[in-house]
């Protein structure tokens, strides 16, 4: 069964993905944690494996669902056809994702699974599998448009939250007194915020992989339990050295500054996944810790990093289809 | 390490840390002009121009912190503070350690012969350019807190009270100076050639107080026109 060896590559691949978006995107939200010592390394791993898992296993439900069957209507077409597009798409993403990550671009893994999705669609659409028309571009309109929204709503979150903080408290009491109790609440908005991550991105690695499965219209709670567990892998065999090395870099967080950007991440990521949309939760962070620093929580942001995520944006979009398009027609042509 | 992605990146470079370093830099300074007028009196000279060379290559090392300020301070970066009145800030502080360097030059251009009270006079106006400069750092390195309270308006008005007493400090020392000025204008006895010299220290050490109470005034307008 020549199928068999492709489905068994694609739970291979989907594991990567997922082992990757523990180790690095799950990582860099737990870093903020680490920055601001909130927590200790061990603390972190144990919280963010447990929290990212049950965000994937118990929530990861609708975002999973756009990713396989959202973008391409995967019931029209053989099933064959959909485990030769996953997999491309699977196989892209991770490929793209080794390749960004080598060259420290700051790209997002939900944009690339997206991408390589819609290469997949366009794939089938080439081969006159499907009419143009029959790609959900309404859906894929949403999920462009929230990535646009969700950092934005990261920023005008932590620009509210930490002005009220600012207002409140550091203008009333001693700022060393404000820290120490958020620095409390900052393990609660930790976990807050591995749980949303976990909810929204192991879709990116579960969604095509329930696509495979024959997916129809409940995702298998295997599925999302494989890639839970995916994910706390990806935190502890290799996640825990990059929440070390940016959590070095990011020591200008404080508690409240901390807090404040990781309560609106958390926020804006959670009520993606409720929503159904992949966004990026890098991204989200970034914006949400640019919004404390438009309230005048930081003593330097730099702004170059938005030019350099726009054009990761611009350039994955594509390379993902590309990749996923090459990599199905050539499964298609020797399979 | 290669794989990984980092959010890092989104903290740009801070130049604060090193505006207070560049200010205790200045205070260094002034402390080791009141170690080389000590010298002075004593004709320890060639402690005099241990001095000296100690001041210089502090002056050298400031300069490098202020190149490196002015090089990282891009319009990128999102500051809680107006980039221009920063380096303006930066370039009325940097005078200060400038002109120690100027005056620890000056004293080793000829041994002068005075008085005594003469020196103790120079070491009252010492005394006065170390008060203002310790205030003036205390005043700089308050900038953390500044930054930690998110320029909270207690925190503001608390390192605004430095200013007013720099300003007041800085009088004080112009009196010093008419009065050393006075003394000086009338040591019959001296070499003119050397009164002609301390003359030139007098003013040399008032441009220093003069460019602490100016940066002070910068620091205000930096801080209060965010």
């Amino acid at each position: 069964m020549v199928i068999d060896i492709f489905i068994i590559s694609a739970a291979i691949v989907g594991f990567y993905v997922a082992w990757n978006i523990g180790a690095n995107d799950a990582a860099n939200s737990m870093a903020t944690s680490y920055g601001s010592r909130a927590l200790t390394l061990k603390q972190i791993i144990i919280l963010a494996s447990v929290l990212e898992f049950c965000g994937a296993a118990f929530f990861g439900k609708r975002v999973t669902h756009t990713v396989a069957k959202g973008i391409v209507p995967i019931e029209l077409l053989d099933h064959h056809l959909v485990v030769f597009g996953a997999l491309a798409a699977l196989l892209s993403a991770g490929l793209w994702i080794t390749i960004a990550t080598y060259y420290h671009l700051p790209i997002s893994t939900t944009h690339s699974i997206v991408g390589a999705m819609l290469g997949f669609g366009l794939a089938a659409v080439s081969q006159n599998h499907l009419s143009l028309g029959q790609i959900k571009w309404d859906v894929l309109a949403k999920v462009v448009l929230s990535w646009i929204v969700s950092p934005l709503m990261g920023a005008a979150i932590a620009f509210v939250v930490f002005m009220l903080i600012r207002v409140i408290l550091l203008n009333r009491y001693a700022s060393g007194s404000v820290e120490h109790v958020f620095r409390y609440l900052q393990v609660l908005t930790a976990s807050y915020m591995a749980f949303a991550h976990g909810s929204n991105d192991v879709a990116n690695a579960t969604g095509p992989i329930a696509a495979i499965m024959g997916y129809s219209g409940e995702v298998p709670f295997w599925v999302l339990f494989f890639g839970g567990i995916g994910i706390a892998i990806g935190i502890a065999t290799w996640g825990y050295r990059v929440i070390e090395t940016v959590g070095k870099q990011i020591t200008e967080l404080t508690y409240t500054r901390g807090f404040s950007a990781e309560f609106a991440t958390a926020t804006t990521v959670l009520a993606a996944s409720s929503l159904g949309m992949p966004i990026s939760t890098t991204h989200t962070l970034v914006g949400s810790v640019i919004g404390v620093g438009f309230a005048g929580g930081l003593a330097s942001v730099n702004l170059k990093i938005v030019q350099k995520i726009i054009f990761s944006w611009i350039v994955t979009l594509p390379v993902a289809a590309a990749m996923t398009i090459s990599l199905y027609t050539l499964m298609v042509v020797f399979a | 390490m290669k794989f990984f992605r980092s959010v890092g990146e989104v903290f740009g470079y801070s130049p604060f840390r090193s505006l207070a370093q560049h200010a205790r830099m200045c205070g260094r300074a002034v402390g080791l002009l009141q170690h080389q007028f000590e010298a002075l009196r004593l004709e320890n000279y060639g402690e005099v121009e241990e001095l000296r060379d100690e001041i210089d290559e502090l002056e050298h090392h400031a300069d490098q912190i202020k190149e490196e300020i002015r090089g990282n301070v891009t319009k990128s970066l999102m500051l809680p503070v107006d980039r221009h009145d920063l380096l303006e800030f930066l370039k009325v502080q940097d005078d200060i350690i400038n002109n120690c360097e100027h005056v620890g030059h000056m004293v080793t251009f000829r041994r002068v012969k005075v008085p005594h009270d003469v020196w103790d006079e120079f070491s009252v106006l010492l005394s006065k350019l170390m008060e203002i400069v310790n205030h003036y750092e205390e005043m700089v390195e308050s900038i953390r807190q500044l930054i930690d309270t998110s320029f909270s308006k207690r925190e503001v008005e608390r390192v605004m009270e430095y200013i007013p007493v720099i300003e007041q400090l800085e009088h004080e020392c112009d009196l010093i100076q008419i009065g050393l000025h006075t003394r000086l204008f009338n040591l019959e006895e001296a070499n003119p050639l050397d009164i002609q010299l301390m003359v030139t220290w007098v003013a040399h050490l008032g441009y220093v107080a003069n460019a602490a109470a100016r940066a002070s005034d910068r620091f205000r307008i930096m801080i209060l026109g965010r």
